[in-house]
């Protein structure tokens, strides 16, 4: 695909629009991460709920980097799903737009360290690192992970890494793998 | 004067046979031009070539040119009224497309306050596009062309799901556009009710040979007037020995503000073949979403006599399936041979044998297509394997909804033969809507006629 | 208040509580956020589900540092139980009381945002009505072929993204025919201005919620 292709208008109302269907998918969803919050509470993992369903929530980043492949991309695929939830979905508001924000950061960030050239295993591996990373770090400050006890950490980090992974990596790749071999995008 | 000239034009989409080929056509300005033929068969793509929206959007011209007399502003209107707005109301979406022609705030008041009266709608200015009706939105998609000052109005079967009162008070509008303000209007339709006072020239596209031709005077009449008389086949009315299957009791449907049913009570028997017929955007597919339990209602709708609503949306899709109108959206993977699989791996009876598949792959042209993904498929053999991948489900009843879009004499009878032999074999029910009345008539067992808001069976169809 | 300063004004606020533990703080942007809330006569059922839904998250969070960390510690588990709240009031203030369009024009207007992304947002946005029908639409279509789609089936992502290249070819065509070219400039129906009075609460209100931060710094 042409890498210097702008960004047209088209795209954008198409990322816009992934992302808000992917929301109304999430709707179905709600009941699980309150049903995983309150089983996990009286274990004392109850922000695991929030890590365990975080690949569902940075979906459309890798998603939107691997079927649109101009740099930022994935950053606006996570974007754009945010403001979509801000005026219209949870409880969030506009703060979601800093975790969206946080987000499409780290998924762009692994389709810029393969230097938009590479779109496989490895980039998906990267962005999942990536993704898990830094929505750890800021989940450390926003959801005070900092204050958490050590060994807490490590089961909190393997839990999102794992969604991420799969969700982000296992059902990008497959879902992408439908698009390509649909030939739906190949007009873009 | 000649407002849009095409000459010679051949057109493609990627990776498949031209939609249209060598077309020449002028059509005149301050006009009203109509172009007719099957769906799919390029008319549709033809007017996105004049708005110069194809190729960028998609195919390739790969011979001939489309020439626009110079200076002339071409606006479109769409066939599916909710996907061509950009903002929420129509005074916004006046106000958004007038910026983009960056006109001032005092130059845009008087603009919107003109197009709303002439189309009539001043009280719909401030509603949101998704409380309004396929015929209201249209209303407001004719004002931004207005408002635009355009000069060429293109409209892509514009009437597709607009009520009748609403189509014909388009239909006067834009001859109104045309007599008093010179414009020039084009329209594609399938249905040429209403058109006869107004039109000047009409164009048929010939399928089979992919060409546009001009009618004469002569031929224009006689097809305008063909329409009309339309050869009545008798059928039978329901008898007292038909055990019902579907029962509507109650049955309120409304979109918005408007009713679109009230039926106190209706049957639909079973192991028939029921045609539902009426006129475009008065319900009948939202009926059908209605029992497909897709859509809200008020009153009751039961399944051999149990109330839909006591039965699991999972286990009741395994009893009643409905054929989609658009082939697409049943598609669930990715080549036809996926599909296939699919349907077998979730069939409900072994009726169809891989055997049976096979012949009936070749009856409907559609052997050799196995690694073909589905989505490149025609709108014609789209709507074949559709179909077929749902009698091979073999649900007891099945709804189809327009199930002849695209498709050929040869396609219609091909189908509907394994269709027939399908529901002997296997008592199914089948309730249809469809719009091609004379082409059904030998299928079918009872006609409904849908108008005035309620079901009545007829004894003709 | 100009969307877009309102905008920045509670971003800035939520980032400054993230980096904190500070229960005053907090709470004084639930006040305020609430009292922004009441000006703006916020229906009483919305303000009850805005406080009844974080109630498990935050609880969950309030647990896990006090019941379960070897510290026990009461302030920091108070004081991220309340900034959850904080989030949610502060979000809600924006996004209760500023339309989409308000803010895509200010953003073209007061940020120079390239018209292709405020409008193109908006475009997707307006297909809302009809998103929820056509997820339901897409899960029945299969399930009367007997395929069963759920949150978890990449085929009901991979559905939902045909259908969303569909809509944002007929919405692009569609701007397009309605004059609008990607990066031309465009006229303004209606200024939106950047007024000295929203700049004048921006900065005040910033400076009253850094009271309760600066004061935790110096004890």
């Amino acid at each position: 695909m042409n890498q210097k292709r702008k960004l047209h208008v088209r795209d954008i109302i198409l990322l816009a629009l992934i992302g808000i269907l992917f929301g109304a998918i999430f709707i179905g969803t709600d009941f699980v991460y309150n049903a995983l919050t309150a089983m996990l509470t009286p274990f004392g993992l109850a922000p695991m709920a929030n890590d365990l369903m975080m690949g569902l929530w940075v979906m459309a980043g890798p998603l939107a980097g691997f079927m649109i492949r101009i740099p930022g991309t994935a950053f606006l695929g996570e974007f754009l799903a945010s403001v979509g939830e801000m005026f219209f979905g949870g409880q969030w508001g506009a703060a979601t737009l800093i975790s969206g924000v946080v987000q499409g950061i780290a998924t762009e960030l692994g389709f810029t360290i393969t230097r938009y050239r590479y779109y496989n295993w490895i980039t998906l591996t990267i962005t999942t690192i990536t993704t898990t990373i830094l929505t750890f770090g800021w989940d450390m400050l926003r959801n005070g992970y900092a204050k958490f006890d050590f060994q807490l950490l490590i089961i909190l980090f393997v839990a999102r890494l794992i969604s991420t992974f799969i969700f982000g990596g296992v059902f990008v790749k497959i879902i992408n793998g439908l698009l390509s071999r649909a030939h739906v995008l190949a007009t873009r | 004067m000649t407002a849009i000239s095409v000459s010679h034009l051949t057109f493609e989409y990627d990776d498949q046979l031209p939609t249209i080929e060598d077309a020449t056509v002028n059509i005149p300005s301050s006009k009203f031009s109509l172009l007719v033929g099957p769906s799919g068969c390029g008319k549709s793509t033809l007017l996105k070539i004049i708005a110069n929206l194809y190729p960028d959007f998609g195919g390739t011209i790969s011979s001939g040119s489309v020439k626009i007399e110079p200076n002339q502003r071409v606006a479109m209107m769409f066939q599916d009224p909710s996907q061509q707005f950009t903002l929420d109301t129509p005074r916004h979406e006046i106000i958004f497309a007038l910026e983009n022609l960056r006109l001032d705030h005092d130059t845009i008041d008087q603009r919107i306050q003109d197009a709303l009266n002439f189309c009539n709608i001043e009280s719909l200015a401030d509603r949101q596009f998704g409380t309004l009706s396929g015929g209201e939105k249209q209303k407001c998609a004719l004002a931004v062309m207005i408002a635009m000052n355009s000069d060429i109005f293109l409209l892509d079967e514009p009437f597709a799901s607009v009520d009748p009162q609403s189509r014909n008070q388009l239909i006067e509008r834009l001859a109104v556009l045309k007599d008093q303000y010179n414009k020039t209007i084009v329209v594609t339709d399938h249905d040429l009710t209403g058109y006869e006072e107004v039109v000047d020239e009409m164009y048929r596209f010939d399928v089979i040979r992919h060409r546009i031709e001009h009618l004469s005077e002569d031929e224009k009449h006689k097809v305008l007037a063909d329409h009309f008389s339309i050869h009545h086949v008798p059928v039978t009315l329901p008898s007292d020995q038909e055990h019902s299957v579907i029962e509507l009791r109650n049955l309120q449907l409304t979109r918005g503000t408007t009713t679109l049913a009230d039926i106190d009570s209706f049957n639909f028997y079973d192991q028939q073949i029921t045609l539902i017929t009426g006129q475009n955007g008065i319900g009948k597919s939202t009926l059908f979403s209605a029992i497909a339990k897709l859509f809200n209602y008020k009153g009751v709708i039961t399944l051999n006599h149990t109330n839909i609503q006591k039965i699991r949306p999972a286990k009741y899709h395994q009893q009643i399936a409905m054929v989609f109108q658009e082939a697409a959206s049943q598609f669930v993977d990715v080549t036809v041979n996926e599909e296939l699989e699919l349907s077998k791996k979730h069939r409900l009876s072994n009726y169809f044998s891989d055997q049976m598949i096979n012949d009936a792959l070749n009856s409907l042209g559609l052997s050799g297509f196995g690694e073909r993904v589905v989505y490149s498929l025609s709108q014609g053999q789209q709507k074949k394997l559709q179909i077929l991948l749902m009698l091979i489900i073999s649900p007891s009843i099945l709804l189809l909804d327009e199930p002849l879009t695209g498709l050929d004499e040869k396609s219609i009878t091909g189908i509907f033969d394994i269709l027939k032999k399908s529901c002997e074999a296997q008592h199914q029910t089948v309730i249809m809507i469809s719009h091609q009345l004379t082409k059904l008539s030998q299928w079918v067992d009872h006609h409904v006629l849908f108008s005035n808001q309620t079901l009545t069976y007829q004894e003709v169809i | 208040m100009n969307p877009t300063i309102k905008l920045a004004l509670i971003l800035i606020a939520s980032l400054e509580i993230s980096f904190t533990y500070n229960l005053p703080a907090n709470l004084l942007v639930i006040l305020i956020s609430v009292t922004y809330l009441f000006y703006h006569r916020i229906h009483g059922k919305t303000l009850a589900w805005l406080v009844i839904v974080p109630i498990i998250p935050a609880f969950g969070l309030f647990t896990t540092i006090y019941f379960f960390s070897s510290q026990h510690d009461l302030a920091t588990a108070s004081a991220l139980f309340t900034r959850m709240y904080a989030y949610v009031f502060a979000g809600a203030s924006f996004s209760l009381t500023t339309k989409p369009l308000d803010l895509a024009h200010s953003l073209e207007q007061n940020c120079h945002l390239p018209s292709k992304f405020a409008y193109g947002t908006l475009a997707a946005f307006n297909m809302l009505p009809k998103i929820k029908q056509t997820i339901v639409t897409i899960k029945s279509a299969a399930a009367m072929r007997g395929v069963n789609l759920s949150w978890w089936s990449p085929h009901l992502y991979f559905k939902a993204i045909l259908v969303a290249i569909n809509w944002s070819e007929n919405l692009a065509m569609a701007m397009i025919s309605h004059g609008f070219v990607e990066d031309q400039p465009r006229s303004a129906y209606e200024l939106v201005q950047v007024k000295a009075r929203d700049i004048t609460w921006m900065v005040g209100l910033l400076i009253v919620l850094q009271v309760p931060i600066v004061w935790q710094i110096m004890n």
